[in-house]
C-alpha cells in the first residue's frame, strides 16, 4: 500500500486516547514553582508606581519582577515590530497588560502575593475603535517607532505609518477611477467582523528553567520554536543557542500559539527566582493574551450589467489592540485577495494595521482573509440579486483561471477553484433559478443556500529545514521543528519519509519541536507545513536514499539506476537474492555495521512583495476553497437551523484524506461559532464576555445536521507529491457562504456584521419591513 | 485546613489529605500525578477536566476533593485493563474521533458516562449529552461515529 493518499490512523493515536500524552502542564521540573501575574484594569494609564514589598514579604513567595528586573535586559519583544514590554514599562496599554508577577511555591501563594503588589495609574484617554483610532486626533498607544530585527518584514511591510496606523499595505493594478467610470454600476458598502477567541481548549502555558547564567530552557506549546527562541535570546542577550525551546504536545492553537506570549515572563521569573517556574493562564487571562483581528471593511465595486466585475476598491482597518504581534504581515494577507478570487482588471487594495486599547489580537486560522471574503462574497450574492444572476454563474463568470496574472503581478499556479466552487454547490443540492432567489417557506421558517469561494496565500519568502536519520535496524527519525498541534502534521510527515523511502509508515518516528537538535523552521502557521516541510522531509529522505543506493551499488557491483529500495534495504532489480539490509550497507558505508545514515534539507521558497509596488511573489502556494450552506431561519425568533454545509478545498494532493476532512471538519466549526455567536465584547476596553460562561464555543448541538468536506486535487507543481496546504483554507469561506444562505432565506436581506445573532436578524427584517433599510441597495 | 479523605481511584483505595478548597482536579492532577485529566476552563464549562464519580461525570474543576469521600472515581487512567484500551477509548481510536487530543480523554470519560446511564442513546440524546465537552478542534462527527459503534448502530 502507498503511504501517500491513504487515510491511516494517527501516529500519535494510542498516547491521545489513553491519556498518556504528555501536554506542557502535565510536565512537571524538580523545585518548579508556579506563577501569577498582577494585570493592568486600566485601557491605558501611566504607570507612576509599583511598591511589590508586602508581595515579596509573603512566605512561599520566591520571586517577584516588575519593569525594575529589565535593566539591562532588551525589554521589548515582537514578531514583526518590537513593540510589547515584557513587563509594563511607563504605561499600560490595555486592560490585562502585565505590570508585575510572582513566583510562589503553591499557586494559592503566587495569588495571594499579587493580591498584595501596589500600583498608582494615571488614566490616560483610550480609543478602542478601529476606525476612530486610525484618525488624526485620536490618542495616540505608542509613542515611539519600533525597529524589526526581522529583515523579510522590513523588506516588506510599510512599518510605522504614523499616529495609531502601525502598517500599511497597498496593492493595484489597472486604473480604478477609469474603471469606475466604465462601470454600469456600482456598489458600496461595509462590513464588520468582530474579534473572537481561538479557543484553544489548552490555555497558554510555559515552564522556564535556567540551568546556568547563559542557558535558558522553556517547554511550551509553541507553534513556533524557532522564532520563540530568536526572540528569548535576544530580550535575555543569550546566543540563539543559549535558549532551548521544547515543544511537548500542544493542546490545539489556531494561530493563537504562534508569537512569544508568557515565556518572556515566565523566564524572568526563573531568572530572578533560580529555580523552574511554571505558569498557565486562567482562561480569562487567555481571553486576554491573544484574539482574531475585528475589522472594519469599506468595499466598492464597479460591475456591468452582464456581471463582468470592471473595478474594485477596498479600505480595511484591522484592529491590532495594544501590540502589533505579527499584525503587519497578517494585514498584508488580506490586503492583495481583497477583490476577491476574481478577474478584477482595475483595483485598488488598502489594508491598515491600527493599533487600538484592546487587548492584543494576533493569528488566527485564516489570519487576514476572513475579514475581506465576508465583505467581497456578501457583495457578490448582493450583485447576482440585482442583476437576477445565478451567483454561481456570477462567480464563475468571474473566476480566476490558471494563468492569470494576479495583482501582485505573479501568475497563478494550481488554481482549482472553479472545481471547488461546482463541488461545493453539488454538495448542497444547489439547482440555481427561481428556487435560490425566494427559499421554501413553511410558517415563519424561511430556508435559503449560500455560497461563497476564497483564495488565500501561504506567508512567503519562507525555509523549513529537515534531517532525516535512518538506524542501524532500518527505523527513521524524522527530526523537524514543526509542532503538531492537532492537525496530524507527525502523520502526514511521517507517510512522505515513508513514501520516499519505500518503508512502512510504522517505522518513521516523528520528533517534536526542540530546538536544541531540531533544525530551523519559520513556524507551523499559515497552513505551511506539508509543502514547506514536507519537501525537506521528502528531500531529506531522497538524501538518505542516494545514500544507501550508493553504498549498495559499490557492494553488489551494479549501476546505481538498476537498485531498488526495499523495506529493509536495497536490492538488484527484479534479482530477490540480490539484496543488501541496512546493517550490511552501513558496514560497506562505515566499515562497520553500526552507526547511521543521515540526511538533510534546507527546503527555501524565494518571494516576497516590494512594499512600494505590491508587486512580487506573494505565495509559495495559494489555497482555493468553496463553501455551500443551507439554513432554516425562524423570522419570528431570528433562530437559525444549519441544514447542510459542503467545503471544498483545492488540496493539490490529499496525503491523508482523512486528516483534511479532519482540517475542513474544524475550519467550519469554527467559523460556524463566530458566523453565528462568537463575539468578544469590550466596554470601554473592559471585556464583557471574558471566560466560558458567557462566550460559547460551538459544541455538538451546534454542530450541522449534515457536513461533507470535498477536496479537489489539482496537484501542485512544487508541492510534495503534488500537495498544497489545507488547515485554514476553508474558514473564511465558511461565513459568507452562512451568511449568504441567511440573507438567501429572508429574500435578500443582507446582514452586514457578525455574528448573526437572532436580534439582529429579527431586527434586520424588521428595518426592511419598515421601509428603511438603504443595506441591500447599490 | 486539610481533611483525611478516603476514595477510592481507578479501582485502589486511597487515603488522601485535602485541602478545603482543593478541588479533585488538583488532587487528580498535583497529588497522584494523574496528569490525563486536564484543566480548560475552571468553571465546569469545557468538559476536559471530565471523570467519572460512582460512575456519573463531573467536571472534577467544581467538585471539591473532600466531596470524594467515601466515592469512587474513575480517571482516564483507569480505563485500560491488562495493556488493552476500553472499548471507548479503542472506538476513538478506530474513528481517529480526535485531533488535539486535549479534550480527548474528558470527551471519552462523558461517553462512559453517557453509556453507563443510556446503553442505547439517539442521535439527539447523544448530542444533549456531549454538549458540555468542547472540541474545539472540531472533531464531532467522528465522536458521533465512535458512539454509534459502541451502541450498535454502525
Amino acid at each position: 500500500m502507498s503511504a501517500v493518499g491513504s487515510s491511516i490512523p494517527r501516529v500519535d493515536g494510542n498516547a491521545k486516547v489513553s491519556g498518556a500524552a504528555q501536554y506542557t502542564a502535565d510536565i512537571e521540573l524538580p523545585g518548579m514553582l508556579h506563577a501569577k501575574a498582577l494585570r493592568s484594569p486600566y485601557p491605558h494609564a501611566r504607570l507612576v508606581s509599583i511598591d511589590v514589598s508586602k508581595a515579596a514579604a509573603v512566605p512561599g513567595v520566591v520571586a517577584v519582577v516588575t519593569r525594575d528586573d529589565l535593566e539591562g535586559l532588551n525589554p521589548h519583544y515582537g514578531a514583526v515590530v518590537e513593540d510589547q514590554p515584557v513587563l509594563a514599562m511607563d504605561r499600560v496599554r490595555c486592560v490585562g497588560d502585565i505590570v508585575a508577577a510572582v513566583a510562589a511555591e503553591e499557586r494559592d501563594i503566587a495569588e495571594e502575593a499579587v493580591e498584595l503588589i501596589e500600583v498608582e495609574y494615571e488614566p490616560l484617554p483610550a480609543v478602542f475603535d478601529v476606525v476612530e483610532a486610525a484618525q488624526a486626533g485620536a490618542p495616540i498607544i505608542h509613542d515611539e517607532r519600533f525597529e524589526t530585527q526581522a529583515a523579510i518584514f522590513r523588506e516588506q511591510l510599510n512599518l510605522n505609518a504614523g499616529g495609531n496606523v502601525c502598517s500599511v499595505f497597498r496593492a493595484a493594478d489597472g486604473d480604478a477611477d477609469a474603471g469606475f467610470a466604465e462601470s454600469e454600476e456600482i456598489f458600496e458598502n461595509t462590513y464588520r467582523m468582530p474579534p473572537v477567541q481561538h479557543g484553544h481548549i489548552e490555555p497558554h502555558v510555559a515552564t522556564a528553567v535556567w540551568e546556568s547564567p547563559n542557558r535558558l530552557v522553556v517547554h511550551t506549546p509553541c507553534q513556533n520554536a524557532v522564532g520563540l527562541q530568536e526572540q528569548l535570546a535576544r530580550i535575555f542577550n543569550l546566543p540563539e543557542s543559549g535558549v532551548r525551546v521544547v515543544v511537548p504536545h500542544v493542546g490545539g492553537g489556531y494561530g493563537g500559539k504562534t508569537h512569544a506570549r508568557l515565556e518572556p515572563v515566565t523566564a524572568l521569573l526563573a531568572r530572578k527566582a533560580g529555580r523552574p517556574v511554571q505558569w498557565m493562564l486562567t482562561r480569562e487571562e487567555v481571553f486576554l493574551t491573544g484574539r482574531r483581528y475585528g475589522a472594519f471593511v469599506r468595499m466598492k465595486t464597479g460591475f456591468k450589467r452582464d456581471g463582468s466585475l470592471v473595478a474594485r476598491e477596498v479600505e480595511v482597518f484591522y484592529d491590532l489592540g495594544a501590540y502589533a504581534l505579527s499584525g503587519p504581515a497578517n494585514a498584508k494577507t488580506g490586503s492583495y485577495v481583497a477583490s476577491g478570487p476574481y478577474r478584477v482588471p482595475n483595483r485598488r487594495l488598502t489594508t491598515y494595521a491600527v493599533y487600538t486599547n484592546l487587548p492584543p489580537a494576533g493569528p488566527y486560522r485564516g489570519v487576514g482573509v476572513p475579514h475581506v471574503a465576508w465583505a467581497y462574497e456578501s457583495e457578490m450574492d448582493r450583485i447576482a440579486r440585482h442583476l437576477g444572476m445565478d451567483p454561481v454563474e456570477l462567480r464563475l463568470k468571474n473566476l480566476l483561471q490558471e494563468g492569470d496574472a494576479f495583482v501582485t503581478g505573479e501568475s497563478l499556479v494550481s488554481v482549482g477553484i472553479s472545481d471547488c466552487l461546482r463541488q461545493a454547490a453539488s454538495g448542497i443540492g444547489w439547482r440555481g433559478g427561481e428556487e435560490q432567489v425566494d427559499g421554501a417557506r413553511e410558517g415563519s421558517l424561511r430556508r435559503g443556500k449560500g455560497l461563497a469561494v476564497i483564495m488565500k496565500s501561504t506567508t512567503t519568502p519562507t525555509a523549513s529545514a529537515a534531517s532525516v536519520r535512518l538506524n542501524g535496524d532500518g527505523s527513521v527519525m524524522l527530526l523537524t521543528s514543526s509542532t503538531e498541534m492537532g492537525q496530524g502534521v507527525r502523520t502526514c510527515l511521517a507517510q512522505i519519509v515513508a513514501e520516499q523511502l519505500g518503508v512502512p509508515v510504522e517505522r518513521v518516528t516523528v520528533s517534536a519541536p526542540d530546538t536544541d537538535v531540531t533544525p530551523y523552521d519559520k513556524s507551523t502557521s499559515s497552513s505551511r507545513t506539508t509543502f514547506h516541510m514536507g519537501n525537506a522531509a521528502l528531500r531529506a529522505a531522497e538524501d538518505v536514499r542516494e545514500q544507501l543506493l550508493e553504498a549498495g551499488a559499490e557492494a553488489l557491483e551494479v549501476d546505481k539506476t538498476d537498485l531498488e529500495m526495499i523495506a529493509d534495504g536495497v536490492r538488484v532489480k527484479g534479482v530477490p537474492d540480490r539484496s543488501l539490509t541496512v546493517p550490511q550497507l552501513l558496514r560497506v558505508k562505515y566499515g562497520d555495521s553500526v552507526g547511521s545514515i543521515f540526511g538533510s534539507c534546507n527546503f527555501q521558497v524565494k518571494g516576497g512583495l516590494d512594499p512600494k509596488t505590491g508587486k512580487g511573489k506573494a505565495a509559495a502556494f495559494w489555497f482555493f476553497s468553496a463553501c455551500g450552506a443551507e439554513v432554516e431561519v425562524d423570522v419570528e425568533t431570528g433562530k437559525v437551523r444549519v441544514l447542510n454545509i459542503a467545503t471544498s478545498v483545492d488540496v493539490g494532493k490529499a496525503i491523508n484524506p482523512l486528516q483534511c476532512w479532519l482540517q475542513n471538519e474544524g475550519s467550519m466549526l469554527e467559523a460556524l461559532g463566530a458566523a453565528f455567536f462568537e463575539e468578544m465584547v469590550f466596554e470601554q476596553g473592559q471585556p464583557v464576555n471574558g471566560t466560558l460562561l458567557e462566550y460559547m464555543l460551538p459544541s455538538m448541538q451546534d454542530h450541522p445536521e449534515r457536513f461533507q468536506s470535498l477536496l479537489v486535487e489539482n496537484p501542485h507543481p512544487d508541492g510534495p507529491f503534488g500537495a498544497k496546504g489545507t488547515g485554514e483554507a476553508v474558514i473564511p469561506a465558511v461565513a459568507p457562504a452562512i451568511g449568504n444562505a441567511v440573507a438567501n432565506a429572508l429574500g435578500g436581506v443582507n446582514i452586514t456584521e457578525l455574528p448573526l445573532r437572532p436580534e439582529r436578524i429579527v431586527a434586520a427584517l424588521g428595518e426592511t419591513e419598515a421601509g428603511g433599510s438603504g443595506k441591500n441597495q447599490p | 485546613m486539610r481533611h483525611l479523605i478516603t476514595a477510592n481511584v481507578n479501582g485502589r483505595e486511597r487515603e488522601l489529605s485535602v485541602k478545603s478548597n482543593q478541588t479533585l482536579l488538583e488532587v487528580l492532577r498535583d497529588d497522584l500525578r494523574l496528569k490525563g485529566t486536564r484543566e480548560g476552563c475552571s468553571v465546569g464549562v469545557c468538559g476536559s477536566c471530565t471523570v467519572l464519580v460512582d460512575g456519573k461525570p463531573v467536571s472534577s474543576c467544581l467538585m471539591l476533593a473532600s466531596n470524594a469521600e467515601g466515592k469512587e472515581v474513575l480517571t482516564i487512567e483507569g480505563l485500560a485493563r491488562d495493556g488493552n484500551l476500553d472499548p471507548v477509548q479503542q472506538a476513538f481510536l478506530d474513528h481517529q474521533a480526535f485531533q488535539c487530543g486535549f479534550c480527548t480523554p474528558g470527551m471519552i470519560m462523558a461517553v462512559k458516562g453517557l453509556l453507563n446511564e443510556n446503553p442505547k442513546p439517539d442521535e439527539a440524546e447523544v448530542r444533549d449529552y456531549l454538549s458540555g465537552n468542547i472540541c474545539r478542534c472540531g472533531t464531532y462527527v467522528e465522536v458521533m461515529a465512535a458512539v454509534e459503534e459502541l451502541t450498535g448502530k454502525t
